[in-house]
């Protein structure tokens, strides 16, 4: 009641009936000058230029996945071809390729990748055997180029089957296997094409292999830790500058599983 | 006949419209943080090629760490001119040099980052937004010239289908 009457003697009320049009005319303004659609893209490597005069060693024709496309857009995978209604079905080649001769010692198919099982113990191993052959290296009386050379090679070694180590460690403490299996390192997917093969072919089958590569991580990822893999890498991405132990901890499984399933792709440069 | 008459001739309730700016104040808050800005006004024409698991590029886009390249057929002149009818756009621009040009234009890019921009030359991706039908010729060329000058960060754009499983590729 009191207030009703001091609003009649003084403060006049300020009229609202504009804010509609401002509020609108900022509504067209966003509408006019935004876009709906997210920028998205595949993130991929060139490889880094190596000048070696060694003699390169062929890999084996079992640990290569040929994907060709051609100027009419028709897939060869390995000895398939593929039409281009077919590209669906890409993915789950792949995983077979990757899957083939996980879990076999013996019996391995001849024509895919083998795999090879370390433990913890192995890499312990390893790791004493680096690091008594770096104590050695280091106690020779005279120290010239070529010892140095091999200590530091020594020192990267180390590194690495530390590295590996932790993995192991991971590995076996989550999953209750002694023994971690690893794809053979020159094990990888050759993605051919032609000067004019279609943008959109060439990103059909990208498509297809990262569901592939994702599959398989989210598949292990959940087995592992009960979690899949693009979820946390969708987070490690949104917190990238954070250092909390929670993150480390996701990036630490994540290089696990990314060992595990590593994605090894050749993009051949087209010649016709 | 006469019932219309009467309805006619009265005023009827007026609608009360004093909630009008809050209903447009929603819709507005709502396209501020479903959209993001246009950066450039597109000269070329673009069918985005689709695909699935595509990585969101919103997190690199925040920390300037990617550059566009858009490839496809110009929207205005004649595509003739340009080699292979693919018109490569830069920022503003449609260069002559095609895409021979990236390699300069990625320098100049790089070297007009603000100074507290600490990322390393590798980490710089360049996108390529290209129309579903440039031949995967330019690109490659486009890569070379990247690789030698280590710019080895790179992305092709494509949009996510969700549930439409069937990629629209047809045989030639």
């Amino acid at each position: 009641m009191l207030e009703s009457k001091r609003n009649k003697e003084g403060t006049p009320e300020i009229n609202a009936g504009s804010m509609a049009d401002i509020a609108f005319l900022l509504l067209i303004f966003f509408l006019v000058t935004t876009t709906m659609d997210q920028d998205t893209a595949y993130l991929r490597q060139i490889p880094r230029k190596v000048e070696t005069t060694q003699q390169q060693t062929q890999v084996e024709e079992k640990n290569i996945y040929k994907i060709a496309i051609n100027s009419r857009q028709v897939i060869q995978a390995r000895d398939s071809i593929i039409k281009p209604e077919e590209i669906g079905t890409l993915s789950s080649r792949i995983k077979h390729f990757y899957l083939v001769n996980r879990d076999r010692k013996t019996n391995r198919n001849i024509d895919y990748p083998y795999y090879a099982f370390g433990s913890v113990e192995l890499y312990q191993n390893n790791l004493e055997t680096q690091i008594n052959r770096l104590e050695a290296l280091e106690n020779q009386e005279v120290i010239d180029e070529n010892t140095q050379r091999r200590i530091e090679q020594a020192y990267d070694a180390i590194a690495q089957w530390r590295k590996k180590l932790e993995m192991a460690e991971i590995y076996t403490k989550n999953s209750g296997k002694r023994e971690m299996p690893e794809i053979a390192f020159e094990a990888h997917i050759r993605l051919e094409s032609f000067l004019d093969t279609d943008y959109s072919a060439y990103i059909a089958v990208q498509s297809e292999i990262e569901k592939a590569i994702t599959e398989l991580r989210d598949e292990e990822a959940m087995m592992l830790f009960g979690d899949t893999y693009s979820r946390m890498n969708t987070l490690v991405q949104q917190r990238a500058a954070e250092d909390s132990p929670e993150i480390r901890m996701y990036r630490e499984r994540m290089e696990l599983i990314e060992t595990l399933f590593p994605l090894k792709l050749i993009e051949v440069k087209p010649t016709r | 006949m006469a019932k219309f008459k009467k309805s006619g001739s009265s005023s009827g309730p007026t609608i009360n419209t004093s909630s009008l700016p809050d209903i447009v104040f929603m819709l507005l808050f709502f396209f501020m943080v479903a959209t993001t800005t246009k950066e450039v006004d597109p000269l070329v024409r673009i069918k985005n090629a689709e695909g699935v698991g595509v990585t969101d590029l919103t997190p690199f886009k925040q920390r300037s760490e990617i550059d566009f390249v858009y490839l496809g057929e110009p929207i205005q002149g004649d595509k003739d001119l340009f080699d292979k009818g693919v018109a490569v756009q830069y920022d503003g621009i449609l260069h002559p040099n095609g895409i021979h040009h990236i390699g300069q234009w990625k320098l100049e890019k790089f070297s007009s980052k603000p100074a507290d921009f600490t990322a390393p030359k590798e980490n710089v991706i360049t996108c390529f937004k290209a129309d579903e039908h440039v031949p995967m010729g330019i690109i490659f060329q486009a890569r070379d010239i990247l690789q030698d000058l280590e710019f080895y960060s790179i992305a092709y754009a494509a949009q996510e289908m969700g549930n439409n499983i069937e990629y629209n590729i047809r045989e030639q």
